[in-house]
């Protein structure tokens, strides 16, 4: 058994999960985190990509609203390259009720959240897709946001601090030394040893998961129910600023133009397992339906791909319902040594990736009352690989990559022409990640994530990866499989249109011209 | 006013108005775009796994479930289908239609087809084959190491071994392009002088018995670059197909648009067909979104082959709504449950389709004749996953061939 020794193990790699660990790393805690996967492919991967101005709060949930209006402002400057300063519009639709918008101004001036009602004809140049029907419109600073960026620049600022980052490391067993924890033992799915890491404090961070995670080191009935939503990409950015409904938050209220698509979201059903959750199809014909009352004609649009992401929100059966200061801002953070005897372990979930720095703030803060020890917290002072505090940094632009590859279009190749990504970025990107899928590759450079839907591009990134060293035979076949799979379970419950046209066209390639399927097995299972 | 309007100009369309032009009648061939054939693999498919690999394709035509259109057309229409099309150009394709050929597909899988340009003909694999495989650095649809590897931990048919190795070249298509295409390869390789280029870098890496492998670039016009390079070289050479577009493909469709022009028939592309207009039970012309009007084309008989899903002749909409675009026919294989999520290539939407009677006369899905003298043929057709059939070609010519035939006859 390999064994490694730390203060702190921070349990999930999601967005919170990143945060702590960068925030303790900060903070001068030797630090590791785990996921049982990649980082961020769970909820912080499958959401809408929303980087909230605090405008969907200011009326259902204030506090909120003002963290969400500061985190902005933080995260736009300190991980710049993650985020698209793409604006925001609140649109009253023509049934809904026009006196929302003025519940929503009052609630945006009381809690520091910028927001200009503007005319409808202004909103319609701004947005010429929109429903000319609308009848208000409030613009605001919403923004998009990758959410895997997110993490994994904040993942490589806490390594610059010394932390270390084990993904596909899943947590097996969790022992405690007396009353207090002593050390978490993972998996590594990668090379099939265990790993046992040696600790004073864990931070559970593992969200949806979080429940699993407490129940190992025996504290039980921490009841996590995931809240289910589902989005919706279509082919292009029928919209270039993130456009809200202005009504009380609903199911399909936001379209977000995140890189080469836009996304439409979401829908809220209890569901209850994490790693199983459908697409239904009444709530496609939801999301469809709720996109044509923003723009006219979104059925007519095609959906590209559409995928499940399940919010984490804890219900404690021993913490009263009184309790506030465990489910206030969004998060609930339960003190295992108060509720179970065990120190050394705090459970964290809710919250909302808009916030992720400052809930991070919060559970370290809270660690260290218990741990008895105070460091400031400098996350918003220092920047992430991509950013810059004083704001010079360059944020997210969707013309960049166009504008790289007509720098070296001529000495470099195109993979994925959908996505303009070049055969260099994907060999830069497959030396860091030796071991990774191309799941794990698309997640970092959005490998297949346009249009053809992998049509193209996945031969030429498994026969790149086979020819410069990275992966045998078996694997790069392996692969090549495994991701056209992973494409079809995001393809197949919206498929319509153009999109089957599309279908039908891949399947003429990898079916009829290469005939994939009858490739050898290999002895391994990618 | 034609005798007949052909609406398609894939192989199923090019085919029928091909045979009906030699005999006679004239001819009119609309599209909407160029023809499917230019995206294929340039080899005639006619059936390669039912589901186990087939080795006689025409007598297993003949065992094929009731809803294949194969059940309808029948095995000799089959056999007739795929000879026609190999008279009709001896100089492109090879091979015998009651047997069935392997192919190196460019992921090294091997693929069962029946006629082959006789530029990938060296490439049918046999025990004991010796392949060396040349990539280019600059065309980035073809691995020749992954191939070669697939390749080698695969045997023959008849049990011998496959051996396989990759060999890469530095050759830009075009001066300092890092990134050209396989049809700008194949341009380049019209030129004697690059076929020269290919050959001495190549030459002196092989050794004695190898059959090369090149990606399918040997030539867009000159048909004798593949000839011409077995010569430089003094090793059997054989293509493999890519991703489309695919250049032998194109060679085929330009070849058939040739015969097709020879027999008479006259084309109408660029604008999709969108609707007729009938008489009781015939149609009576066929409207086509020429610029700023529709433009209805009279005959007296029709031949429906515009391709299926890929081509967007059939589609579904968001709720879930399959049609067919141009006539809005009765469609067979609908049902619930047309897409789910076992793998892509194997969906019920793909055997959605036009029904036809033994003459190819489309008919509803009581068996009943919807007009006269309306025949479908080609990828519209219900009940066949062509894809991962390897029936695409066949289904093509034989219905085509029994189209023509049941107009000519009058029927």
């Amino acid at each position: 058994m390999k064994s490694l020794d730390v203060d702190v193990v921070v349990i999930g790699g999601g967005s919170t999960g990143a945060g702590v660990v960068r925030d303790v790393a900060m903070r001068g805690y030797k630090a590791v985190l785990v996921d049982r996967v990649d980082l961020a492919q769970g909820t912080s991967g499958r959401f809408h990509g929303l980087l909230h101005s605090g405008g969907r709060y200011v009326v259902s949930d204030p506090n909120s609203a003002r963290e969400c209006a500061e985190e902005n402002e933080i995260l736009t400057r300190i991980q710049a390259s993650c985020i698209e300063t793409t604006g925001g519009l609140f649109v009253t639709g023509p049934d809904d009720d026009p006196e929302f918008g003025d519940k929503f101004l009052k609630g945006a001036s009381e809690n520091g959240v910028p927001a200009t009602e503007i005319t409808v004809a202004e909103a319609l140049r701004r947005e010429p897709r929109l429903n000319p029907g609308m009848k208000r419109a409030v613009s605001v600073i919403d923004g998009s946001v990758d959410g895997w960026q997110l993490v994994w620049t904040a993942a490589q600022s806490a390594m610059e601090y010394g932390a270390k980052v084990l993904t596909y490391h899943k947590v097996t067993r969790i022992e405690r030394d007396g009353d207090t924890v002593s050390a978490v033992i993972c998996h590594d799915a990668k090379t099939g040893e265990e790993v046992r890491i040696g600790c004073h404090f864990i931070l559970n961070c593992a969200g949806a998961w979080a429940g699993q995670i407490a129940a190992m080191a025996g504290c039980h009935d921490v009841e996590v129910v995931p809240g289910r939503g589902i989005m919706i990409a279509m082919n292009h950015r029928l919209v270039n600023t993130v456009v809200n409904r202005l009504i009380y938050p609903s199911d399909g209220d936001i379209i977000v133009p995140v890189h080469t698509v836009c996304v439409i979201g979401t829908t809220d059903v209890k569901a209850p397992d994490p790693d199983n959750l459908p697409i239904p199809r009444d709530e496609v014909q939801q999301m469809f339906d709720a996109g044509e009352v923003l723009i006219p004609g979104f059925r007519k649009a095609r959906a590209v791909h559409a995928w499940s992401g399940a919010r984490p929100l804890v219900k404690d059966s021993r913490v009263g319902a009184g309790d506030t200061r465990h489910m206030s801002r969004g998060m609930s953070v339960l003190d295992h040594s108060e509720r179970d005897g065990l120190k050394g372990l705090l459970t964290i979930s809710g919250g909302k990736l808009t916030t992720y720095r400052l809930m991070a703030e919060h559970i370290v803060n809270d660690m260290e009352e218990q741990l008895g020890t105070k460091h400031p917290c400098s996350t918003a002072d220092e920047a992430c690989p991509g950013g810059a505090t004083d704001g010079t940094a360059h944020t997210y632009h969707v013309t960049h990559r166009l504008h790289d590859r007509e720098q070296d279009r001529m000495h470099d190749q195109i993979l994925c022409e959908c996505e303009l990504l070049s055969r260099r970025m994907f060999t830069d990107k497959l030396a860091e990640l030796p071991s990774g899928s191309l799941d794990d590759l698309r997640r970092q450079l959005r490998l297949g994530m346009g249009p053809c839907q992998g049509g193209f591009c996945t031969m030429r990134a498994a026969g790149v990866a086979h020819e410069v060293g990275a992966v045998d035979t078996e694997r790069a076949t392996g692969l090549l499989r495994l991701f056209l799979k992973n494409r079809w379970l995001g393809l197949w419950p919206i498929l319509y249109g153009d999109q089957v046209r599309q279908t039908a066209l891949d399947n003429w390639i990898f079916s009829g011209t290469l005939d994939v399927e009858h490739l050898p097995e290999g002895a391994e299972v990618v | 006013m034609t005798d007949v309007i052909v609406i398609g100009s894939g192989l199923a369309g090019l085919v029928a108005a091909i045979r009906l032009g030699r005999a006679g009648k004239t001819v009119t061939l609309i599209s909407k775009g160029l023809g499917g054939l230019q995206l294929s693999q340039g080899t005639v498919d006619v059936l390669g796994y039912a589901p186990d690999r087939v080795t006689d394709p025409v007598a297993a035509s003949a065992k094929m479930p009731r809803s294949h259109p194969y059940s309808v057309l029948g095995a000799d229409a089959v056999r007739e289908g795929v000879t026609y099309l190999q008279d009709l150009l001896k100089e492109h394709l090879v091979g015998d239609p009651g047997r069935n050929v392997l192919l190196p597909t460019a992921v090294g899988a091997l693929r069962p087809t029946c006629l082959v340009p006789p530029t990938m003909a060296a490439g049918i694999v046999t025990g004991g084959i010796r392949y060396a495989l040349v990539g280019v650095r600059q065309l980035k649809d073809f691995y020749p190491e992954l191939c070669a590897a697939n390749l080698a931990r695969q045997t023959a048919p008849d049990g011998g071994s496959i051996s396989a190795r990759a060999i890469t070249l530095d050759l830009p298509a075009v001066p300092d392009m890092a990134d050209s295409t396989a049809l700008a390869y194949a341009r380049a390789m019209d030129d004697p002088a690059y076929r020269q280029k290919v050959a001495s870098l190549l030459k002196a890496q092989l050794t004695d018995g190898e059959v090369v492998g090149l990606p399918a670039i040997l030539g867009y016009r000159d048909t004798t670059a593949h000839r011409h390079l077995e010569e430089l070289l003094g090793h059997p050479v054989f293509e493999i197909p890519l991703p489309p577009p695919g250049v032998p493909g194109m060679r085929l469709n330009e070849a058939l648009v040739g015969e097709a022009k020879k027999a008479g028939v006259r084309f109408v592309s660029g604008a999709k067909a969108v609707g007729v207009v009938t008489e009781g039970d015939r149609v009576v012309s066929v409207g086509q979104a020429t610029a700023g009007r529709i433009r209805q084309y009279e005959a007296a008989a029709f031949v429906y082959a515009p391709g299926g899903f890929e081509s967007g002749a059939l589609s579904m909409d968001s709720y879930g709504t399959v049609t067919d675009t141009v006539f809005g026919l009765p469609l067979h294989g609908l049902g619930d449950n047309l897409v789910t999520a076992d793998s892509p290539a194997d969906q019920a939407l793909f055997r959605v389709g036009v029904g036809v009677d033994p003459s190819m006369r489309v008919v509803d899905t009581a068996g009943h004749i919807t007009y006269r003298n309306l025949y479908a043929a080609g990828g519209i057709l219900a009940g066949a996953i062509r894809w991962t059939e390897k029936s695409g070609e066949g289904i093509a010519l034989a219905s085509a061939v029994t189209a023509a035939d049941s107009i000519l006859k009058g029927a």
